[in-house]
């Protein structure tokens, strides 16, 4: 039947939502902007191969992904973004900014109103579709794609050249190398725990190789017991059995549901005969992994903590894992609140 | 339950016989019915009081032209329909209170037929006949197969048995109709327009058979029609109906006067009387 | 004349008995840890004597704990699909009805949704928990079949273009409203609910949940049981059936809820399969004739085949990843489908 075509849209919306929590806000109203001075063009080339026109001077930006806003605070450009998603909710400010709809589904009029000097996307969230659109009007929109934790490096610190801003992101990029390089240290001599990421449980839904989210494990000395080709393939629970995995990691922007999730699964047929279900051997982490933008470093850093909590016996968990020397924090400084939650569950010592 | 079973000795010819009331088996009382599209407001079909009784092993016809009131008056008797007021008894049981099943065992329904969803055969057609007399989860026996035989038989049919049902004529499927109702063991045989569609040999095949069959089985038999000539020849009794009104009640002879059937049914004709007491309607030229 | 008899609907039943319990067989073997014939006789064995702890292997658990479950609940929910869908062809006297292409298991999908997001907030008894989505899945399913029985009339009678129209729009109603509710909750109950609507079967049922859905089977299967003579004449016409002695109303009222309580459950545990309890009853309308009698056990049996066979080739083509197993029912039903479909009108 037709709406299946639908459904499976869905689908894929759903999976958008689990990258952000959303969080719809009101809309601003926006005045309308001046009128920009005859633009001087270059020539730059997106990590999707398309060649794009942008003005020298890049004064308007919107952001089609929460982690390329994400990505802008960190810069310590946020002056310069003008509309973002309904699920840009971190830092907590970007909620704010004007919104142009969904990462899937964006208002072109929205976002045409706004006459940004450039749009960004990620190619793993946003559609093609969203940029052929861009495109026929006349909006530049420059494409990132990420697939390791390096790239999120390399690509943070190219979104800063372009921007205009290459000194800044040169030194998030060096920061971010500095604090994975230091978990690296720590974890690399112990033997990588191996684990299942858990997106869903029902159905079971995990991560394939080639996402930086299964790179991200790796840097935090696990490994992920899936193979999949598939970005995030439904996974079989007897397969999962027969990996055999000693920790299963879950990203939750809230501990509460964390907990309820969990305690579901010792009860659950099937789930319950896993060792790591039974020793209780969960890890739960900021749902910050799930996005491709600097705040990684400090998910990392807690699964690292979580899973080998004997290599940061000396150092008490940091505080100020989210700010980061290129942007300084806002006044309030709320960014810990949502950056790091979760202590080591007492079970994660098990082993 | 009995009928079949008895005796098939020759029913004398009670047209006009004087009716002892012991004999009565269907007796409908003054019945009147409304329809109406909705309670407040006036019907839009009144069917008037009617009487009429009959014995077993009679033939009734119910005549009349269209929206006269035919089918709702059968339905009335079949206990289908609750009447306004008056009754209508079958062996001293009112129709409409009977519960389904005790219902189906002594009225049998022939009705215009409903298209099949699924193919059937005809012997599978006909042992839905026994559905009163089993309980919802019951297998047939024996017994209900030779009576489903034997009510194909009846009805000349027996060659049908293993054909698919929509595979045969109108006139067989006509017949397998039949045997089903017989298959109920009913008192009371109810048939509405059984001759539509058919060939006039198998409308005359039709009436013979239900003509022997009411005297074989003493069952009787109501029976609603637009054929005229038909009802003349096979009827005991002839119910003339006329916008929900009976305008007469009797044996054909004393129904079908020339002056009646005209004004009822709106075109010149002549009546003459057949050679065997029976009378004959000829349609006139309208001119 | 060869009228059925006890006997022969149960050697019948016993046919199918057979292949099911063959395809359960291979259905146990198949899966991500092979397992060998006679390491599965002993384990089941000592499972029945209650002896776990002698199971042969670490396997041995998988097999009992995750493939076995699945595959029984693959059977109810089969079963419970293609009896429904053969009451909702009788009931509605459309050879076409099903629950899926009805939109009936699209209103049982939004009442188990409904249910979700209303349970936190209700403080329910445990035991009502339980029941309390599949109950939201069996009104949502009554709710449908209704509105849609009524879209459905023309005249006074149920027109069957006109049902499987007033099916279709029900369905992408429906699903429309689903859609808005999924894209605008955020709790994390329902984010995997496409993938369940779509037909899935691979999450593992609470305990109470499977006696919920084994005991509702097996009662509402019986009561449309007992209607099975008076459906056969029912699917003749509601005034024959009426004149040959069936209680019309009665049967109708039990078929309509017990087939709602089907599909509910169905629906409740696994999402929307389509097509189950469309082509099992016809296939089995091939093979037995049209008796219900005989109709709605064979196609129990038939259901429970389809779907462990299904279900099995969801998890199997592309392992160790899973397909949903109602797009592996649509494969199949849909051309199938649109085949009666054009037979018919022909």
């Amino acid at each position: 039947m037709f709406f299946d075509s639908t459904l499976r849209a869905v689908a894929v919306a759903a999976l958008v939502l689990l990258f952000s929590d959303a969080a719809i806000c009101a809309s601003q109203a926006t005045a309308d902007p001046p009128l920009p001075a005859p633009p001087a063009y270059r020539q730059v080339t997106d990590e999707i191969g398309r060649t794009i026109r942008v003005p020298q001077s890049i004064q308007r930006i919107v952001s089609l992904a929460p982690n390329l806003t994400e990505t802008i605070y960190a810069l310590g450009l946020q002056d310069r973004l003008v509309g973002d998603t309904d699920y840009c909710d971190f830092p907590p400010e970007a909620q704010l900014k004007t919104k142009v709809g969904g990462a899937v589904n964006p208002s072109l009029e929205a976002i045409a109103a706004l006459h940004p000097d450039l749009v960004l996307v990620t190619k793993n969230l946003n559609r093609l579709e969203t940029v052929n659109a861009l495109d026929s009007l006349g909006i530049p929109s420059y494409a990132t794609d990420p697939h390791s934790v390096e790239a999120i490096i390399v690509s943070t610190e190219r979104l800063a050249d372009l921007l205009g801003a290459p000194e800044t992101g040169t030194a998030l990029g060096k920061d971010m190398e500095r604090r994975i390089a230091a978990i690296k240290d720590r974890v690399a001599a112990l033997p990588r725990r191996s684990v299942l990421f858990v997106v869903w449980t029902e159905p079971l839904i995990s991560v394939g190789k080639d996402t930086f989210i299964a790179d991200a494990l790796q840097h935090a000395g696990a490994v992920s017991v899936i193979d999949s080709s598939q970005n995030w393939p439904h996974i079989n629970l007897e397969e999962v059995v027969r990996l055999h995995p000693e920790f299963l990691v879950f990203a939750e922007s809230h501990p509460d549901d964390a907990a309820h999730t969990t305690d579901t699964l010792a009860g659950l047929p099937g789930w319950r005969i896993l060792d790591a279900v039974k020793h209780r051997r969960f890890a739960v982490i900021s749902d910050a992994v799930n996005r491709p933008a600097p705040r990684i470093a400090s998910a990392i850093e807690e699964l690292a903590r979580q899973l080998h909590p004997e290599a940061f016996a000396d150092t008490p968990q940091s505080d100020k894992d989210n700010a980061s020397p290129g942007s300084p924090p806002p006044a309030k400084s709320p960014l810990q609140l949502a950056g790091t939650f979760s202590a080591p569950r007492e079970c994660t010592c098990a082993q | 339950m009995s009928s079949p079973a008895q005796s098939s000795s020759a029913w004398p010819n009670v047209g006009d016989a004087p009716r002892a009331s012991s004999d009565v088996r269907l007796s409908v009382e003054q019945v009147s019915y409304a329809y109406s599209a909705n309670p407040s407001q006036a019907p839009l079909f009144t069917l008037e009081a009617n009487s009429f009784q009959s014995r077993p092993g009679e033939i009734v016809a119910i005549l009349g032209p269209n929206a006269s009131g035919k089918s709702t008056l059968l339905k009335l008797i079949a206990g289908a329909l609750a009447p306004l007021s008056g009754r209508v008894l079958l062996d001293g049981f009112v129709t409409h209170t009977l519960a389904p099943r005790a219902r189906a065992q002594r009225i049998a329904m022939v009705q215009q037929e409903t298209p099949l969803l699924f193919p059937a055969r005809a012997w599978e057609f006909v042992l839905q006949g026994r559905h009163p007399y089993g309980r919802s989860l019951r297998f047939e026996n024996e017994e209900d197969v030779l009576i489903a035989r034997n009510a194909l038989a009846q009805v000349g049919a027996e060659h049908l048995s293993d054909r698919w049902m929509n595979e045969i004529s109108g006139g067989e499927r006509q017949r397998v109709i039949l045997a089903r109702a017989l298959c109920q063991q009913p008192l009371l045989l109810l048939l509405d327009e059984p001759t539509l569609h058919l060939d006039i040999g198998a409308q005359v095949d039709l009436l013979a058979t239900l003509r022997r069959l009411a005297a074989e089985n003493r069952y009787t038999v109501v029976v609603v029609t637009h054929e005229l000539n038909l009802a003349a020849e096979y009827a005991d009794q002839v119910v003339l109906l006329q916008k929900g009104k009976s305008l007469r009640v009797g044996s054909p002879a004393s129904v079908y006067q020339r002056d009646l059937l005209e004004e009822v049914f709106h075109t010149p004709l002549t009546v003459e009387q057949g050679s065997n007491g029976r009378p004959r309607v000829n349609l006139l030229p309208t001119s | 004349m060869r009228p059925i008899t006890l006997q022969r609907l149960l050697l019948q039943c016993g046919i199918l008995a057979l292949i099911l319990f063959a395809v359960v067989v291979v259905a146990l073997k198949l899966g991500a840890v092979p397992v060998s014939l006679y390491g599965l006789g002993r384990d089941l064995i000592s499972v029945l004597l209650r002896q776990t702890s002698q199971l042969s292997s670490g396997y041995g658990m998988i097999v009992i704990e995750i493939r076995l479950p699945r595959i029984l609940l693959a059977i109810v929910v089969g079963a419970s699909l293609s009896v429904a869908g053969t009451s909702f062809q009788a009931l509605l006297r459309n050879p076409l009805a099903d629950p899926y292409v009805l939109g009936v298991s699209m209103g049982a999908a939004l009442g188990a949704i409904l249910a979700l997001i209303a349970e936190p907030h209700l403080a329910l008894p445990v035991w009502l928990a339980a029941l309390f989505t599949p109950l939201g899945a069996f009104l949502g399913a009554a709710a449908t079949i209704a509105a849609v029985y009524l879209l459905g009339l023309r005249e006074g009678q149920i027109d069957s273009a006109t049902l499987l129209l007033a099916g279709i729009i029900s369905s992408s109603f429906l699903s429309a409203i689903i859609m808005f509710l999924l894209t605008t909750l955020t709790g994390r109950d329902f984010r995997g609910m496409t993938f369940w609507l779509m037909g899935d079967l691979s999450s593992p049922l609470q305990s109470s949940l499977r006696w919920v859905l084994g005991i509702g089977f097996l009662v509402a299967t019986g009561a449309i049981y007992t209607t099975a003579a008076d459906l056969n004449l029912l699917l003749a016409g509601e005034k024959e059936a009426m004149h040959l002695g069936v209680d019309v109303r009665r049967v109708r009222l039990v078929v309509y809820i017990a087939a709602s309580i089907l599909t509910g459950l169905a629906v409740s545990v696994s999402g929307a399969i389509g097509y189950v309890g469309l082509l099992v009853p016809h296939v089995m309308r091939l093979l037995f004739g049209s008796d219900h009698r005989t109709l709605l056990p064979t196609a129990a049996f038939g259901g429970a085949i389809a779907v462990v066979i299904a279900d099995t080739l969801a998890r199997t083509v592309v392992a160790p990843s899973e397909l949903p197993v109602g797009a592996m029912t649509a494969l199949v039903g849909a051309p199938l489908f649109i085949y009666l479909l054009r037979r018919r009108m022909a």
